[in-house]
């Protein structure tokens, strides 16, 4: 088989960890050189496994202009890099950036996405691309999709499946969503009512707040219904409320619904939940189910706002009908402790000895 | 016998009563307790020179010790001052002012004016002035003519403890931002000190010796040589009579003028490096407003036009000293009509 | 039939945000246009763009509160309730103008309402808010103080300088950052180190956060946490808005540092009192007719300012030498 040399994409949001939980909830900040020396992390990783060439989404945020410093430098130093090359586009500065990359990256074949962010980033870019496989960089607020792991790890894991050096059976696993659709009513000269879609990786959210405003979620008082794709124990964010009652792996099959209410005449059982890095919260549950894939779930909450992997997007009223349907083996992802073994296994970074 | 304090002393028991008087009254400042956020003694300082020791205990956190950062500390007592307060801060050597000068020249100096009378910044800034400790050339300069050339602000210099407690206290209660000027080398200087508050108002120059011959005008340890020089010329016959100027601004030309229709012979002295200093200040204006009763040049005082070293012997040579001024007043009546 | 509301502001809040915000822009709109004639001495520095900033943070503070500004001080004014006729005499010189004519475009203040100034130097608001959040914090009725920068003054020293004090002294005092890109015409790309004022903060261990400074309801939200926060005592924050000028640094500037089609993108899609329009009136909440009544009151309003800063009278020569001291 002819190796190609393989195009890996990188997006790195630089607006994550920058909202109103550093500020009501003690959240992480992560500084944008930190954000920066991921990247070079990687880059230094791909470039050890032959990468030459990678895709990059630009920003106006700090991340491109203080990179292009950055290579700069090491350039001086004469350290060897992939040919780091920017996406056409022009930043908005909003999650369009993020979405549009996606769409880039696509199109131009990247074998992997590396994605630095938190669920919000990550959410975006399988939204938009979903069949090529992303390792993830948990450098958002709330990290319950994306691992924490080195990045110089992930970024050769990437490179050693891009490479084809491990079979994707092997290097990719499958993972669940949800999606979401909107159905309004048909607007003058339409024949079809409007169906807004979208997509979640870990939690889509009802809450009763109606206006998008700071995004995140932080008041339990607002909330109305979680539905899960998966619920970790050990996960921050609102999919604790599901995965401290009723764990449920990202390899299971099915999700779960959960309707909450603060009535006590409505609520079965109540959990402590950390609803937020830093924020611990009481949460008033008063109807727990399973989600089979495939089968629509009706929202039944009139008005609000459906919030995707922590962040208030879609907001509703009583002319809309919204429905939440898991989907199973919607997207893979690089299994990087996986890759890592078999790369152990086989040999793959073992160095020809000199000294016989 | 009349109680005697040290300047040093006669500071602390200012600030002191001011506190106890007036609860909008905080002082902030490097160290101006000592020992913040360390393991060991509270006030263990009280001020590098000790000036401050003690009023932690009595006034507790109306007393603020800062990081090293002048410019918001200094700007803060600014702020604090336009906003009702009385602050008192401590720009420990006047050689820092650089580092918050902004703070001082463009913004306490100027609120009044550029606000159409609508504002007030009763700020004091003391510092500590002058050379003589071998501390060197960024620790030893007297840059008051540096404040003097400001409109907006006031600064005040005094030589002995009697005015530091009495000029301090009007300071204090002054509604402008003043510049409160202590030479370190006065600070163990002992005199008669009051245990009553009182004022002393601004823009009185003192005449501490009576003299028909030479008018000696200077400030801070300046008037102490000129009183030595004083001694040594009566010898000669000579009685000097000096102008101690107490408050640079606003100045008490009026005492100096009066005292040039006396003498006719001027000798300014001045600590300050001599261009555009206090002594070519006052000497302009003399010139200016008195020149018919003088009866020959005017004489300058002062350190030649270099940075304090720090060699003793050296420092010593720059320090104009009582025989340069008894050089000087000699000089001053050689001249012209007698 | 109305809609119910569901934005955190009620329907008088909304209309008064949408008024204070078109008062600066109708305020500024004119300012370009009377300067362009030759009518105003000296220098003036727009705000038209950024109104959702001020607006936004300042609806969250009474007269108690203190606040200083930059040379680009005219919004945070209007803002902060400075009266708008005084304002405008002032820019024009005039006796009754808010600081009597002797102050000027770049130092428009006035302490009884907590507007302790524009200030001609970049970044010497920081230090005065320090204490005006000291003396807050002596007065125990839970005030706060703002200090304004922009991009570039963040360079400023005594900007980071009061970062660390407000730190270790647990100041009710924020700062907020107006991050527009440009230090006049030099972008933040090349003056700023790292393009993050929230970072700055960290280094300080000040939590900061950053919005979308066109976007009202965004600034509202955060500002009133930070706010909140302060007030109870718990100490200083940073609010980074990342916002546009429409005008050049000062006016007078061409402005040619902007790249191409740069103006007409931030008009067209970055207004941000079109933003807050489309969002208020999509929501079914304010009708546009309402909106176009205080879009005419805003305009009488500045009419009648610029009517009377002309007719008002000069200051005379002894203005000149008047309240240097308070006495002397």
């Amino acid at each position: 088989m002819a190796s190609r040399t393989p195009t890996i994409g990188i997006i790195a949001n630089p607006a994550s960890a920058r909202d109103i939980r550093r500020v009501v909830a003690n959240a992480n900040n992560l500084q944008t050189a930190d954000r920066v020396n991921i990247v070079l992390r990687v880059l230094t990783a791909l470039a050890s496994q032959g990468v030459e060439h990678v895709l990059m989404m630009p920003d106006k945020s700090g991340v491109r202009a203080l990179l292009a410093r950055a290579l700069k430098r090491e350039h001086n130093l004469q350290h060897r890099f992939p040919r780091v090359e920017f996406l056409d586009l022009e930043p908005t500065s909003t999650v369009e950036d993020t979405f549009q990359a996606a769409r880039m990256m696509q199109a131009a074949h990247v074998s992997a996405i590396v994605v630095l962010g938190g669920d919000g980033t990550h959410r975006a870019v399988v939204r938009e691309c979903s069949d090529i496989p992303i390792a993830g960089l948990s450098t958002g607020t709330n990290n319950a999709f994306p691992e924490m792991r080195e990045p110089t790890i992930t970024a050769l894991a990437v490179a050693l499946y891009a490479n084809g050096r491990i079979a994707p059976a092997e290097a990719l696993v499958p993972n669940k969503l949800l999606e979401v659709a909107i159905t309004g009513h048909a607007g003058r000269g339409q024949k079809q009512p409007a169906v807004r879609r979208d997509v979640a990786l870990v939690d889509a959210v009802i809450s009763t707040e109606r206006f998008t405003g700071a995004r995140a979620l932080w008041r339990p008082e607002s909330l109305a219904a979680v539905y899960l794709t998966f619920a970790d124990p050990q996960a921050i964010g609102l999919s604790a409320i599901g995965g401290l009652l009723q764990p449920l792996g990202r390899r299971d099959p099915g999700g779960l619904a959960l309707q909450l209410s603060e009535d006590p005449q409505q609520r079965r059982l109540m959990v402590n939940a950390p609803i937020a890095p830093g924020l611990v919260r009481a949460v008033g549950i008063a109807h727990m189910e399973p989600m089979v894939a495939g089968r629509p779930f009706v929202v039944t909450q009139e008005a609000g706002v459906v919030a995707l992997d922590g962040e208030r997007e879609l907001a509703f009223d009583g002319a809309d009908r919204v429905t939440i349907t898991l989907r199973e083996d919607a997207f893979p992802t690089v299994d990087v402790a996986r890759c890592m073994q078999v790369a152990a296994r086989d040999g793959l970074f073992r160095l020809p000895s000199r000294s016989h | 016998m009349a109680r005697k304090l040290s300047m040093k002393q006669a500071i602390n028991e200012a600030l002191d009563q001011e506190m106890t008087r007036d609860p909008s009254v905080i002082i902030m400042g490097e160290d101006i307790v000592g020992g913040a956020g360390s393991d060991g003694e509270r006030d263990a300082w009280g001020g590098v020179l000790g000036v401050t020791k003690g009023l932690y205990a009595k006034h507790g956190d109306r007393l603020m010790d800062t990081p090293l950062s002048e410019s918001a500390y200094v700007g803060a007592a600014i702020g604090a001052a336009a906003c009702g307060m009385r602050p008192v801060a401590e720009l420990m050597f006047i050689d820092f002012m650089g580092v918050c000068f902004d703070q001082i020249f463009n913004q306490a100096a100027k609120f009044k004016y550029m606000f159409g009378g609508k504002a007030q910044t009763p700020v004091v800034i003391r510092t500590m002035v002058g050379a003589g400790f071998r501390a060197a050339a960024q620790h030893s300069q007297m840059l008051t003519p540096l404040f003097t050339h400001i409109p907006g602000l006031k600064v005040v210099c005094p030589s002995t403890p009697y005015d530091t407690k009495g000029l301090l206290i009007q300071s204090i209660r002054d509604n402008d931002p003043v510049i409160f000027c202590e030479h370190k080398n006065l600070y163990g200087f002992e005199g008669e000190v009051p245990e009553a508050s009182y004022a002393i108002p601004f823009g009185e120059a003192n005449v501490v010796r009576e003299g028909k011959h030479v008018t000696i005008v200077g400030y801070g340890l300046m008037v102490h040589r000129a009183l030595d020089a004083a001694a040594a010329l009566a010898k000669e016959g000579i009685e000097a009579e000096i102008v101690d100027l107490r408050t640079l601004s606003p100045l008490d030309i009026d005492t100096v003028l009066e005292s040039v229709e006396k003498t006719g012979r001027l000798v300014c002295v001045d600590e300050a490096t001599p261009r555009c200093s206090i002594a070519a200040d006052v000497s302009a204006q003399v010139a200016q407003h008195a020149f018919r009763a003088l009866k020959g040049p005017i004489e300058m005082v002062t350190p030649p036009h270099v940075p304090v070293p720090f060699s003793p012997v050296l420092e010593d040579a720059y320090i104009p000293s009582a025989e340069r001024i008894v050089a000087a007043a000699r000089r001053s009546l050689k001249e012209g009509k007698h | 039939m109305p809609s119910a509301n569901p934005f955190p502001l009620e329907r008088g809040q909304l209309l008064q945000a949408y008024r204070t915000m078109r008062t600066i822009r109708e305020f500024e709109e004119r300012l370009h246009v009377d300067f362009g004639r030759g009518d105003i001495p000296g220098f003036v520095h727009l705000y038209a763009g950024e109104e959702a900033a001020a607006t936004g943070i300042m609806m969250h503070l009474g007269d108690g509160d203190r606040i200083a500004s930059t040379h680009r001080g005219h919004g945070h004014c209007i803002a902060k309730g400075v009266d708008v006729v005084e304002m405008m005499k002032e820019i024009y010189g005039r006796k009754g103008g808010a600081c009597n004519g002797k102050g000027g475009s770049m130092h428009i203040a006035d302490l009884s309402k907590g507007m302790m100034g524009a200030n001609g130097i970049l970044g010497a608001g920081a230090p005065l808010v320090c204490g005006a959040a000291v003396a807050a914090k002596f007065r125990k009725k839970g005030e706060v103080a703002i200090s304004f920068v922009g991009d570039g003054a963040s360079n400023q020293g005594m900007f980071l300088e009061s970062l660390n004090l407000a730190a270790v002294w647990n100041l009710p005092a924020i700062f907020v950052v107006e991050n527009n890109g440009y230090a006049e015409s030099t972008s933040r790309d090349y003056g700023v180190a790292v393009d993050s004022y929230v970072d700055r903060a960290a280094g300080f261990g000040l939590p900061g956060v950053t919005v979308d400074g066109t976007d009202f309801f965004a600034v509202y939200e955060a500002a009133g946490e930070i706010i909140k926060r302060a007030r109870e005592g718990g100490g200083p924050a940073l609010l980074e808005c990342k916002m546009i000028r429409f005008y050049g640094h000062f006016e007078g500037d061409a402005q040619t540092y902007r790249g191409p089609g740069e103006l007409d993108d931030i008009r067209a899609n970055q207004d941000c009192l079109k933003k807050f329009a489309a969002a208020v009136t999509g929501a079914g909440v304010i009708a546009q007719t309402e909106l176009n009544a205080v879009d005419k009151e805003a305009q009488s309003l500045i009419e009648r300012a610029v009517k009377e800063a002309k007719a008002a009278p000069l200051p005379t020569a002894a203005d000149l030498t008047t309240d240097v001291y308070v006495s002397y």
